[in-house]
């Protein structure tokens, strides 16, 4: 690996987002790169700073969607802001009623496998849905979760499922109002 | 009025099983791959210092309390910010760095 590489994946590699594999590849190179692990110390060092940093205005969440949402409906015009305040309220509810008996059906009966490519008539087997999350790598060494799990974690495995989320939760919340931000050095208005 | 309420009652419906997906369960419900993840995490949570294990425990327990719906919209930004591509993501990042200076 590349130094510029490296340094690209500096943040995801923070994040715990990288592959075991890529990961190794990324240690690897940090071992013989001074340049590289001061860049990640202070990649590190920078977003430590900014969690570690209170939001200090006390506005909440709801409110700072609420504004962005009249600020990009502002910004569409009126054909975006009265798409559905044109439709009738008996057509909204019946829309809501057969979605919420939709979701039920689907819930009961489970997920509904994909069909089979045509002409295949024996790969009838259902397939899940790939996650997000991507596949193991091959050849990475990975330790399988032991039987009997750690206190901490069988007491609330949802906590270390989270972790990612938990880790750039700020970020999340305040997601839209973040990719809004301008990187102008100059952003006041004029006049 | 009554086309808010509708709306409400309709996104709650949509989101409250996809958030019922992730919370409360107990490690022997998890799939194998989920036990997997949470393993992965735990080891990695180990190894963070006790401030930034202390900040994440905050977070799990403000988590905890928000809505479904809440959940599920950051959720939804998580998949989106891991879909970002290296670029993307230190432009986010510098973003984010302005946003909170801002603050």
């Amino acid at each position: 690996m590349r130094c510029g590489r490296a340094q690209k994946s500096l943040i995801a590699a923070l994040d715990g987002e990288l592959t075991p594999r890529r990961r190794q590849a990324l240690d690897r190179h940090l071992a013989g790169c001074a340049a590289c692990r001061g860049e990640l110390a202070t990649t590190e060092r920078v977003l430590a700073a900014l969690d570690a940093r209170p939001a200090e205005a006390p506005v909440s969440v709801a409110l700072e969607q609420a504004t962005l949402r009249r600020v990009r409906l502002a910004a569409d015009g009126d054909t975006a802001v009265a798409w559905w305040r044109r439709l009738p309220l008996p057509a909204l509810v019946v829309a809501t009623a057969v979605l919420v008996l939709a979701v039920g059906i689907v819930r009961r009966t489970g997920p509904v496998p994909p069909p089979a490519p045509s002409g295949d008539r024996v790969a009838r087997t259902f397939v899940p849905k790939p996650t997000a999350r991507p596949a193991p790598q091959a050849g990475a060494r990975r330790s399988p979760p032991p039987s009997e799990p750690p206190a901490e974690l069988a007491a609330a495995p949802d906590k270390f499922m989270n972790l990612p989320i938990l880790r750039n939760l700020e970020k999340l919340e305040h997601f839209e109002a973040i990719q809004t931000t301008t990187l102008d050095d100059d952003d006041t208005p004029n006049g | 009025m009554s086309r808010a309420v509708a709306i409400a009652v309709l996104a709650l419906a949509l989101a409250a099983p996809a958030a019922a997906q992730w919370n409360g369960r107990r490690w022997q419900e998890l799939s194998p791959e989920e036990q997997e993840r949470a393993w992965e995490n735990y080891q990695r949570y180990q190894q963070l210092p006790d401030q930034r294990r202390d900040m994440i425990e905050r977070r799990y327990q403000r988590f905890q309390t928000l809505p479904p719906q809440e959940q599920q919209r950051l959720r939804h930004n998580y998949d989106t910010y891991r879909g970002f591509d290296p670029g993307q993501r230190r432009e986010f990042t510098e973003k984010y760095r302005r946003w909170k200076g801002r603050k």
